[in-house]
């Protein structure tokens, strides 16, 4: 929405749909914020987050229908492209840390196992695990962005370019499925869980991380600047009372549920608050992935709410039942 | 959608009736919007005329949110800014509701009035006004104003009308604070069914009302039927069987209506009960919009004038919205509460833009000097009365809808009350699912 201007022509105009809590079905979603794409600038239209009564599932409604991706994704999209080179110390210490956090969540599997990362993205944590994990484990990966799948195939993984419900994987063969910060991004995270649970083998387990709406950071900034929305591309958002209705849903037990501490939500509160009031560049800038200071104070804020069970992330292992 | 439960009943293609029919079709059930009049969206309209002047006619308050939740953002403009003063004498603008805090005998009435605070509840308007404000701001400011757009003196009229005005001192500071910080016209008190925050502001549609009108429309299944006038409600055992419209008898057990309630008595035939509101009061309005040489013109966007004029509020839109106007070039809007046949009524266009360029000159010196043009509109419908004599059956209507199975009133004509079109949309918001899930029982 600029000021004294509308969108024209050339401006992108990203098409909207409504559409109900994916968890329920409910249309009665209250108001909870408003904001634009702070971060990436696709468009200049504002996006509504409503709350839904009876599954507190915080949801965009109207969210961009599915014909619109291709333009809320752009090319520098940071998910296409994490590397050491862009990201520098902050790559470095992340690889070392989600390493660390996947070996805990897949200690126990066979040395053979059947790994599969859903949404992989770029392959970032696939090759995380290609490099720390035992050498047994066979690797796999799904995502529907194109882009992604070059990137990760680069990296000479074996991806799919597909949706985790086309993938052509044979069913129950899976031991340890991945989802890392890609359920929100997902329009029907029901039938999201449902397909990881037909691929995983009885007792298989399912590694999920996702933005927590019960973070006292989206509890502060919740109207607009909140970093967990990352407007318009994260549809529908979690805490840990929606989780478990979601896990339940799509037939999965939960074996574990608790928070992990990230920087990134509070450091993109910060910044999406500056962008949004015209904040000088260089102000907006000591607040981005690349910013190891303000990462690293959020880290130290973020850990002691993680020790109370607030921490920014859900980490959650679903189990197909036996 | 089951084919054997008839449509839901909508009368009247405005803003109402046609979010109404939005909501019942995300619920999935099936409406149709009647409209009375040959085109939806009723009186509002936009055009630009040869001089380049934008005229939106039913302008109104509307959010960055509400657009959101309508999914038109993508057609706004953002506000850069917005606010209100109080005329209280030459150069004496004080920015309301703060401003009136820097006047000695303003603060000075209400300290006095918070120390012997009487504990009664108070029934109408001017002893509220008196208790909450103090007796020099309630006597000088709060009541003169509502008296113009009232048509009736404060002591006749409800203390309930007050719950309308928004109060939050810190929290309108805060929102200030952040208007300045953020350019833009932060939605400060204009939204009762959904709190105001620094994120949420105001923005304006390209095409004004009627485009948002147009925008639901568009999205609605069953296209609405304009030409349509309804014509009788029919109503058993207190329970709504059906209803004429265009000359054609419909069966339905739920009808949702936008008229103006003190209309819909005219309409119900077999029951009595919704009689007692054929006595609430609209008064009307008389808009004068001036064409004036210059810009900025006044003290801010808008000044409430209690005193001096026969107006009681002066508006220069063009402050929020710079591109209604060519540059250096700008549209007074003055409004007079007034009733339709009164003597303000009847005056002539001419007439009317004279009295404001006679009177205007205190405000904008040398305003005859700079008038372009003028144009005068006149709505009968400009704000529900809350007068003491009917205070029960107003109150009993808020609460308790008409109490006619199947027969809703929505909207601000319909409520009777003082809301704005963004409230509409949420209080329908909450209202509908429990209107859909009693039409799907049968």
């Amino acid at each position: 929405m600029g000021i004294g201007s509308v969108a024209t022509e050339e401006c992108k105009v990203i098409t909207l749909e409504h559409v109900p809590c994916c968890i329920c079905g409910g249309v009665d979603g209250a108001p909870v914020g408003v904001g634009e794409d702070f971060e990436y600038h696709t468009s200049a239209q504002s996006f509504l987050a409503v709350r839904c009564p009876s599954c507190s599932l915080i949801y965009l409604d109207p969210r961009p229908s599915m014909s619109s991706l291709p333009l809320i994704y752009p090319d520098e999209y940071h998910a296409f492209a994490f590397d050491a080179e862009r990201f520098g110390i902050v790559f470095r210490i992340r690889s070392r840390l989600e390493a660390r956090r996947l070996l805990r969540a897949g200690r126990g599997l066979p040395n053979d196992a059947q790994v599969l990362d859903v949404g992989c993205g770029d392959g970032f944590h696939l090759a995380l695990l290609r490099k720390h994990g035992p050498p047994g484990w066979q690797l796999h990966g799904v995502d529907n962005d194109a882009r992604a799948v070059a990137a990760a195939q680069q990296r000479g993984m074996d991806v799919e370019n597909c949706l985790i419900e086309q993938s052509a994987l044979e069913p129950g063969s899976i031991d340890f499925a991945l989802c890392i910060q890609t359920i929100e991004h997902t329009a029907d995270p029901v039938s999201v869980l449902r397909a990881i649970g037909q691929l995983l083998k009885p007792g298989g387990r399912l590694y999920l991380i996702t933005d927590n709406t019960g973070s006292p950071d989206f509890g502060i900034t919740k109207g607009r600047h909140w970093g967990g929305y990352h407007f318009p591309r994260h549809f529908n958002l979690f805490n840990k009372s929606s989780m478990r209705k979601l896990a339940d849903v799509a037939g999965l037990e939960v074996a574990s549920l608790s928070t992990i501490t990230s920087p990134v939500n509070w450091t993109y509160s910060v910044r999406n608050t500056l962008v949004d009031w015209n904040a000088p560049a260089w102000m907006v800038n000591r607040f981005s992935l690349k910013a190891a200071p303000a990462l690293a104070m959020f880290t130290v804020l973020d850990s002691a709410l993680a020790l109370v069970g607030r921490g920014a992330l859900l980490r959650v292992i679903l189990q197909r039942p036996k | 959608m089951k084919s054997s439960t008839p449509a839901v009943i909508v009368i009247g293609g405005g803003i109402a009736g046609l979010l109404s029919a939005h909501e019942l079709q995300r619920h999935g059930v099936a409406a149709q919007v009647y409209e009375a009049g040959p085109r939806i969206a009723g009186m509002a309209t936009s055009h630009t005329d040869a001089d380049g002047f934008s005229y939106d006619v039913g302008a109104h308050f509307v959010t960055n949110r509400f657009m959101a939740a309508l999914g038109m953002s993508v057609n706004c403009r953002t506000l850069p800014r917005y606010g209100e003063v109080v005329r209280l004498g030459p150069n004496k603008h004080p920015v309301y509701p703060m401003g009136l805090l820097g006047v000695p005998r303003f603060v000075r009435s209400a300290m006095w009035e918070r120390v012997r605070r009487p504990q009664r509840d108070l029934l109408n308007a001017a002893e509220r006004f008196r208790r909450d404000y103090g007796r020099a701001l309630a006597d000088e400011v709060a009541a003169p104003l509502l008296e113009a757009w009232s048509g009736l003196p404060a002591d006749q009229l409800s203390a309930s009308v007050i719950d309308k005005i928004p109060t939050g001192l810190a929290q309108t500071i805060w929102l200030r604070a952040a208007q300045r910080l953020t350019k833009r016209a932060v939605m400060i008190g204009y939204c009762k069914e959904e709190p105001s925050a620094a994120g949420v502001f105001h923005v304006y549609p390209e095409g004004g009302v009627a485009a948002i009108c147009q925008h639901v429309a568009n999205g609605l299944e069953h296209p609405v039927k304009v030409g349509q006038p309804a014509e009788r409600i029919y109503v058993e055992d207190e329970r709504v069987v059906g209803a004429r419209i265009g000359g054609r008898d419909i069966e339905t057990h739920t009808i949702i209506s936008t008229l103006p309630i003190n209309r819909l008595p005219q309409l119900i035939e077999g029951s009595s009960r919704l009689e007692r509101f054929r006595r609430f009061h609209f008064r009307g309005l008389v808009l004068v919009n001036l064409k004036l040489q210059g810009r900025d013109l006044l003290p801010d966007v808008i000044v409430w004038t209690p005193h001096g004029f026969p107006y009681f509020r002066v508006t220069e839109a063009a402050m929020a919205m710079p591109w209604i106007a060519p540059e250096n070039k700008t549209m007074i809007l003055c409004e007079f509460g007034a009733q339709v046949g009164d003597e303000v009524w009847k005056l002539t266009d001419e007439e009317a833009v004279e009295r404001c360029v006679s009177t205007l000159d205190p405000l904008i010196p040398g305003v005859r000097e700079r008038v372009l043009g003028g144009s005068v509109l006149r709505q009968p419908l400009g704000y529900p009365v809350f007068a003491l004599d009917y205070e029960t059956d107003r109150a009993a209507l808020a609460a308790d809808g008409t109490g006619i199975a199947g027969l809703h009133s929505v909207g601000r004509n319909g409520e009777f009350d003082h809301i704005l079109m963004e409230d509409t949309f949420w209080r329908l918001r909450r209202r509908i699912p429990q209107i859909a899930r009693a039409h799907q029982s049968g």
